[in-house]
């Protein structure tokens, strides 16, 4: 609690940027969201409070966790590491934006955010330090898949930040991976802005060890004719939350999410997405999966947001649920808000266990009850980890899962 | 592309149950506070334990605050501004219905509600509520023979308030929310219903609400207990006149089902909705909830929801018994500036449960209209089932329709499945059928009605019927 402390007295913070500033004022109005809120109201307190409990780290020294090996055409960044980046090719250009780019952007973000909605990208700005925040513009075609990564080191808090502008007509694969090491927080921030006809293949993988905890949030806005695929897996966190929000501006968008989570033990972790259509012809699939285990509890609220504006929207949305023991708990709440009447709209959610008829069938086949799970649990992760880009062959998700049980 | 205006049209039928009834009534002063508690309970002679239990009620409604988590928008009410009893004047105890006031005949009459047992042209029993007070209940004797005790709430109050304590306040504690608790400090009126042992009632039992005053509030309270393998249908009905004020009705209904007993309780709710400014109209937030206490118990809610300014409303089954059974179907039409929150809540608490849930909701005009559910299986549910599926349907590009559904599991060995989907009247459809010669209303009210099948298909035959002439006629004037 001492970072709420300081967030409260907000000078004893070392304050460097102007964004830091606005953020800091706007928290200490409230500096902890309303458990009360839809969002907040699931949310474990003693675990929000461990959060908290730890420091934030200034120096942020090398992490020492072995990366899978990188593939020559990869390009992987770090954030908090790589401090200047230019890669100018023929067909494509990453750069990183400039102060005033990056100022703007995010200052007019902010001009937009609720204190309690997006009270973890205002935590997360007014913590993270210009070190910290990485700013890309990416511009061109036959962009090489890129990797980004964010950690948190032991005994600290750790904030990063992460803004990408896709120009036009441009089409990136990127993976983006957060590590929590023992006894960790992490909050990630990720802004994207789809320019119109482009297209972004987007995966987000964040493990921990024991005791780390994660806020993760993910702003996307999507302008005109662009397609944004999101695949997503979170998993080992004593406390994680993901928070996506995105935006399709203008209409005639695409969004694919397909995202999972897994919990174990006493763990929590929660997913948050809002989907505002905010033009006409807007396309969402989405579906999310949570597997709970042990004693541990896994909530998924979505809404889909369709204004009068948003005529001819086709959207759907489906959460699957896997609760695998008497102590877990699962929570899901899949919303719909709508008010154009030209549009088709549908959810589902389901809440079950493995399917028993299955696992008789194998049994009988001479397969072993573990293995029989295992290769029902596997079909089940499957869809999404394939879902999730660059990741396929070096980052043996299927097995980290499978070996985890 | 269909006209606009036309569809319009369709839903803009004036309320026709929107007359006054002018006959002499008792009102007391407005305003609530302890005073004002003691007299309703004086005036209704009642015993002491329900004083009791008014005025504990009304101590934690003190220090209780209105809710707000739906976001309906209205007009703070202003408590202190309203009467919470008024009754039509009878100058003796009436011992047969020739007693009864011609007027509250003809009212009833008016309204379609058959109260002369010589018209014995429905086999229903009915108990017709006038604002605070019970009128008359058919049927007595030929349900009496069976054992089925079917009263006001004041007259088992008297004649059975063994059962009264034993089981008031037993599912809806007062302590529940904000208006159950106000409720059970001022509940005027309502309606009794005990099924013994093995019975199963011989005709279908319905209530008929009238509010007549526009300054007095409704607070009906009616509690149905259905003994051992007995069974019973309920049908319930309501209607207003119209008046520029705001009307606050809060009602409690509380059912009660032991082994291989069934409860069907059917709601068709057409409170005066305000006029097209959204000016007047009820505001109806009602607490109804069941307990299948017994094995093998079963509640039914079924509910077609077209009238009231504001309706916040969410019939819930607690499901203990083991392989108990909850169902619930709604039909909810809201049109003009209507704002309705409904849906329910399914608590499996018991091993081998189910629960059905079956909603469809139509908005029109400016209209918001939301599903709002919980569906919770405990630890103990073990093999238990759950089915959901939300419909809306939007009518015109001012309506708004929300889903708001809340899963909760705890136990691995169950299931839940819900579908939610959103859809408007297909203009190919209209076209088809219009191309047969079909008039365009006609056509509407049409799909409308097979929109809402799955729904009038549970309701008793009579309801079905008057339901599907209610919808056809709330939307004359609004498709488009």
């Amino acid at each position: 609690m001492e970072i709420i402390e300081k967030i409260k007295t907000f000078k004893s913070i070392d304050v460097q940027t102007e964004i830091q500033k606005i953020c800091l004022h706007k928290l200490k109005l409230g500096p902890l969201p309303n458990p009360k809120s839809e969002l907040w109201r699931l949310s474990n307190k003693s675990k929000f409070l461990n959060f908290l409990d730890y420091s934030v780290n200034k120096k942020d020294s090398k992490f020492d966790i072995q990366y899978p090996k990188k593939s020559q055409s990869t390009i992987r960044l770090i954030i908090g590491e790589n401090c200047q980046i230019k890669f100018i090719e023929k067909n494509y250009s990453i750069q990183q934006l400039s102060e005033d780019e990056l100022h703007k952007y995010l200052k007019e973000q902010i001009s937009s955010f609720n204190q309690n909605e997006n009270w973890s990208d205002l935590f997360n700005l007014s913590l993270s330090c210009k070190n910290n925040i990485l700013g890309l513009k990416i511009n061109g075609s036959k962009i090489p898949p890129i990797e980004i990564f964010s950690h948190a080191l032991s005994n600290s808090l750790n904030a990063k930040t992460l803004v990408i502008f896709l120009e036009k007509n441009c089409d990136v694969e990127l993976l983006q991976i957060n590590l929590g090491k023992e006894n960790s927080s992490l909050s990630q921030s990720t802004f994207f802005c789809l320019k119109e006809n482009s297209s972004l293949n987007h995966g987000v993988v964040s493990f921990g060890e024991n005791k780390s905890n994660l806020l993760n949030s993910l702003n996307v806005i999507q302008q005109k004719n662009s397609e944004y695929n999101l695949g997503s897996l979170h998993f080992k966190f004593n406390y994680a939350r993901f928070e996506i929000s995105i935006k399709q501006s203008a209409g005639n968008a695409k969004t694919n999410i397909k995202g999972m989570q897994i919990t174990k033990k006493d763990q929590q972790i929660s997913t948050y997405t809002k989907i505002d259509f905010n033009g006409p012809n807007g396309f969402l699939d989405q579906i999310n999966k949570s597997l709970a285990d042990d004693k541990s509890h896994a909530i998924f609220e979505g809404s889909i947001i369709v204004p009068k504006i948003a005529q001819r929207t086709d959207a759907s949305q489906l959460s699957r649920n896997l609760l695998l023991s008497n102590l877990a708990k699962i929570d899901t709440k899949p919303q719909l808000e709508i008010i154009a009447d030209d549009v088709k709209c549908k959810h589902g959610a389901t809440i079950s266990q493995l399917n028993e008829e299955e696992l008789f069938y194998m049994r009988t086949r001479g397969i072993t009850l573990t293995e029989a799970s295992k290769l029902q649990l596997s079909s089940y992760f499957q869809e999404i980890i394939s879902f999730i880009p660059v990741s396929k062959d070096r980052w043996d998700l299927l097995d980290k899962l499978l070996n985890e049980n | 592309m269909v006209n606009e205006n036309l569809v319009k049209d369709v839903v803009k039928e004036p309320y026709k149950y929107g007359f006054v009834t002018d006959i002499e009534t008792e009102k007391i002063a407005k305003g609530l506070n302890e005073d004002i508690i003691r007299l309703i309970s004086q005036k209704k002679e009642e015993p002491k334990y329900l004083l009791d239990f008014r005025l504990k009620a009304f101590k934690k409604w003190q220090k209780m605050e209105e809710p707000d988590w739906a976001g309906l928008g209205y007009k703070k009410i202003d408590y202190q501004d309203i009467i919470y009893y008024s009754a039509p004047k009878q100058k003796k105890k009436i011992s047969s219905l020739e007693e009864v006031d011609p007027k509250l005949l003809e009212t009833f009459d008016k309204l379609g509600i058959p109260l002369t047992e010589q018209k014995k042209l429905t086999n229903v029993a009915v108990d017709a509520v006038f604002d605070s007070v019970s009128i008359a209940t058919t049927f007595r004797e030929e349900l009496a023979i069976h054992g089925v005790i079917f009263c006001s709430i004041s007259e088992a109050v008297k004649n059975h308030s063994d059962l009264i304590e034993k089981y008031l306040g037993t599912v809806v504690p007062a302590s529940d929310n904000y208006f159950a608790a106000l409720n059970s400090a001022v509940f005027s009126d309502g309606s009794f219903v005990y099924i013994p042992k093995g019975v199963t009632c011989p005709m279908d039992l319905s209530s008929y609400f009238r509010i007549n005053s526009g300054d007095s509030g409704q607070f009906e309270r009616t509690l149905i207990i259905a003994e051992e393998s007995s069974s019973v249908s309920y049908l319930e009905g309501c209607t207003a006149p119209m008046f520029d004020t705001n009307t606050l009705h809060a009602a409690v209904v509380e059912l009660i089902a032991l082994d291989d007993a069934s409860i069907k309780y059917s709601t068709v709710q057409n409170w005066y909705a305000g006029d097209e400014e959204g000016v007047g109209g009820i505001f109806n937030f009602v607490t109804k909830r069941g307990k299948c206490l017994g094995k093998r118990s079963k509640i039914s809610w079924s509910q077609v929801e077209t009238g009231s300014a504001i309706t916040w409303k969410y019939p819930s089954c607690l499901l203990l018994g083991e392989e108990s059974v909850g169902e619930f179907y709604s039909v909810a039409l809201t049109n003009n500036l209507q704002q309705a929150d409904t849906g329910t809540k399914m608590i499996h608490i018991g091993p081998k449960t189910k629960s059905t849930i079956v909603s469809k909701g139509i908005s029109a005009g400016n209209s918001i209209n939301s599903y709002r559910g919980l569906v919770k299986m405990g630890t103990k549910a073990a093999g238990s089932r759950n089915y959901s599926q939300c419909d809306s349907m939007l009518i015109g590009d001012q309506a708004s329709a929300n889903t708001f559904p809340y899963i909760k599991s705890q136990q691995p060995n169950s299931e839940i499945e819900h579908e939610a989907s959103t859809c408007r009247i297909s203009e190919d459809q209209l076209f088809y059928l219009q191309s047969r010669g079909i008039e365009f209303e006609e056509a509407v009210s049409m799909m409308v009605s097979g929109f809402c099948r799955d729904v009038f298909n549970q309701l008793p035959m009579e309801f079905a019927a008057e339901a599907d002439k209610l919808l056809a006629l709330k939307l004359e004037g609004s498709v488009g």
